[in-house]
């Protein structure tokens, strides 16, 4: 394998390195006059404050449930066939036939549900193929967590009552 | 003697039963064949053959949909769906029913053609519940794809759907669950109950828009042997199969050849895996053998292959434990050296081992043993394949095990009554299917192939045990009850410790 050579000859103005010191300076000075003078500011005090992002943000995943608070996912496996990340477990069951007052439109139900967040890339392809309007991404996004295993969102996590877009 | 290698031909599975299936006449007085022309193609034909069939044997079967018609079910020409074209006729004519003749101009993608068809799956559509995300069907279903290529962009109907209360989940039976709301009333299931299985056990009710499937006889139920070909044939998910019910979606399972090994007849299967492991079989059309079907008990038979109690690792026996797991490093030269010590040894054969495995098998046990004796074991109620007996007029027989036939043919003798009487160091070698022998008089014993731990619980001489493949995990030859030699691939792969033959063997 050949290696391509790409060092070049440093110009005056680059040898002697000072100009460029100047010129750094010249930046941190004025930020310092304006922060500290005329009390100008770049960031925002969260979590007081908060930035408003875009009615169309991807953030956190939820499964909608319906009047009786008994989720909407029929576990049809389109959002994991259709997931680019691979990041949707589903294994289905059939609901219990004695307490289940939909009959056959919600004969089929998740048994478990897990996304793993960690490998999920946002795209919310599962939100376009979900034929139940189940599967949906919240403008959540406050996703920190402090261990991998709460990486991975289960049914339980999942499941909740969001009014609109959340 | 030449062997069948099973694989799945699209054109082979779709084609029409031998039964009625007309043979060209040869002789003196044979005439040449008719010519029809099928969308501007000229093909040959043999005098009898309907035009589905001319359709089939030319290769362009696909482009002719079909719901009533089923190639191993009689002709019923209900579901209009797959008319075509014929010249001078004033109407359209089904391909299923309509005889080919010398000189018929056929187009099956005529722009009336697709019309026609428009209209029957937007008739068909009309009370369909389209709950695909829920039904099993989806993926492999007959409506969705001819919905797909031929069906209207918007349904013409703003009425409410028929909806059949009772029957929407409905168990006809332990294997099988009906709802009615998905059926296109094809009757491809009462007609397989009529003349194939013929127990008349599915009858329809009613007429037109209350048309309903039902059991011949409500005490009874759903009783025949073969309940998992009306799932399999079944164009909609109406009449789903229970064990698969819910389980994988179709889209993701991989369909290998293999052959099922739970009876002598050797049926040509398809088994469905994701990830190896094993979902589902489904019946592989063979003529000879199985044609469209397979029977409930084989269908099932994959649940010896994923049991989680199967052993798969090496066990040895270890003294005040009983068999441990251990690798195979430490169980060969342990094994190796029970068998030089023996004074006399027994290898037996389950009749469910390959031929290969049986050649290699002895050709191993005469290098490596002095003094020792092949035999081999039924165990499935049968000592020799000639106690086998069919039971009933399809498929299923009496002998359990796959190659009784085939271990006879290799000159071996059965297991007698002396059984394993002065010999002091037995070898089982089975693949889940043969009986177990007693064997409680033998001072050594060694399992190969595939054991529960319940059977390996049973024995209490077990000194080592080396974990085999399965039929569905191996390749190999089989001899069915019949005679007939059909050679086999690896469908899935083996998600354990244990080792092909020639891979065990060559480790001694």
């Amino acid at each position: 394998m050949g290696t391509i050579n790409v060092s070049r000859e440093y110009s005056v103005k680059e040898k002697m390195f000072l100009p460029a010191i100047i010129q750094g300076m010249i930046i941190t000075l004025k930020r310092f006059i304006q922060g500290f003078i005329f009390h100008k500011k770049y960031t925002i005090m969260y979590p007081e404050e908060r930035r408003n992002y875009s009615q169309r943000f991807r953030g956190m995943h939820f499964i909608s449930v319906d009047e009786n608070k008994v989720e909407n996912c029929t576990a049809c496996f389109l959002c994991e066939t259709v997931c680019p990340a691979e990041c949707i477990h589903i294994v289905a069951e059939e609901r219990d036939s004695a307490s289940n007052p939909y009959g056959v439109r919600k004969e089929k139900k998740p048994l478990s549900f897990d996304i793993e967040v960690l490998r999920c890339c946002f795209c919310g392809f599962c939100e376009e193929a979900c034929p139940k309007d189940a599967i949906k991404l919240s403008r959540n996004y406050e996703l920190s967590i402090l261990s991998r295993q709460e990486g991975i969102y289960d049914l339980n996590h999942l499941k909740r009552e969001v009014k609109g877009r959340g | 003697m030449s062997s069948y290698e099973i694989s799945k031909s699209e054109n082979y599975l779709n084609y029409c039963s031998d039964k009625i299936r007309p043979l060209p006449v040869t002789g003196p007085d044979a005439k040449p064949l008719p010519k029809m022309t099928l969308d501007g193609q000229v093909v040959e034909f043999v005098p009898g053959d309907t035009i589905m069939q001319v359709a089939e044997r030319a290769k362009v079967a696909s482009r002719i949909p079909r719901y009533c018609y089923h190639p191993g079910l009689s002709i019923a020409g209900t579901c209009r769906m797959c008319t075509v074209e014929v010249e001078k006729a004033p109407k359209l004519m089904t391909a299923c029913s309509t005889p080919a003749t010398d000189g018929m101009v056929v187009r099956t993608r005529s722009e009336k053609v697709l019309k026609s068809r428009s209209g029957v799956v937007d008739c068909l559509l009309a009370s369909h519940p389209l709950d695909c995300p829920v039904c099993d069907k989806a993926g492999e279903c007959e409506l969705q794809d001819y919905d797909y290529e031929y069906g209207p962009s918007r349904s013409s109907f703003v009425d409410e759907k028929r909806v059949f209360p009772k029957s929407s989940t409905r168990k006809l039976s332990d294997k099988i669950v009906l709802n009615m709301n998905r059926c296109v009333a094809c009757e491809r299931c009462v007609r397989f109950t009529d003349e194939v299985t013929k127990t008349n056990d599915l009858v329809m009710l009613n007429r037109g828009w209350k048309k309903e499937l039902t059991v011949g006889d409500e005490d009874k139920g759903l009783y025949n042997d073969y309940q998992g070909c009306l799932s399999d044939f079944c164009p909609v998910g109406a009449l789903t199969w229970s064990d698969f019910r819910f389980q994988k979606r179709v889209w993701f399972l991989r369909g290998n050849a293999s052959i099922c090994d739970r009876c002598a007849k050797g049926c040509n299967i398809e088994v469905h895996s994701e990830k190896e492991i094993i979902y589902r079989f489904v019946p592989i059309y063979n003529p000879k053998v199985n044609a469209h079907w397979i029977c409930d008990e084989g269908r099932l038979s994959y649940k010896m292959v994923t049991n989680s109690h199967r052993v798969i690792a090496p066990l040895l026996e270890v003294a005040g434990h009983g068999p441990t797991a251990t690798s195979w490093e430490t169980l060969i030269p342990v094994t190796a050296s029970l068998l030089k010590n023996s004074s006399r040894a027994l290898l037996v054969l389950g009749t469910d081992s390959t031929m290969e495995e049986c050649e290699n098998l002895r050709k191993f046990f005469s290098k490596f043993v002095q003094n020792g004796e092949i035999r081999y074991f039924n165990g499935t109620g049968i000592t020799t394949s000639s106690e086998n007996k069919a039971l009933d007029h399809l498929l299923r027989q009496n002998d359990k095990t796959p190659n009784t036939k085939g271990v006879e043919s290799l000159g071996l003798k059965p297991l007698d009554v002396a059984g394993v009487n002065g010999f002091d160091t037995v070898i089982l070698f089975r693949s889940g299917r043969a009986g177990i022998p007693s064997v409680a008089a033998a001072k050594n014993l060694i399992l190969w192939g595939v054991w529960s731990d319940e059977e390996v619980r049973a024995q209490k001489n077990v000194r080592a045990l080396l974990p085999g493949l399965a039929t569905q995990e191996k390749s190999g030859t089989f001899m069915n009850c019949d005679g007939i030699l059909q050679s086999f691939k690896k469908a899935v792969e083996h998600r354990g410790y244990g080792l092909d033959v020639t891979r065990i063997i060559e480790k001694f």
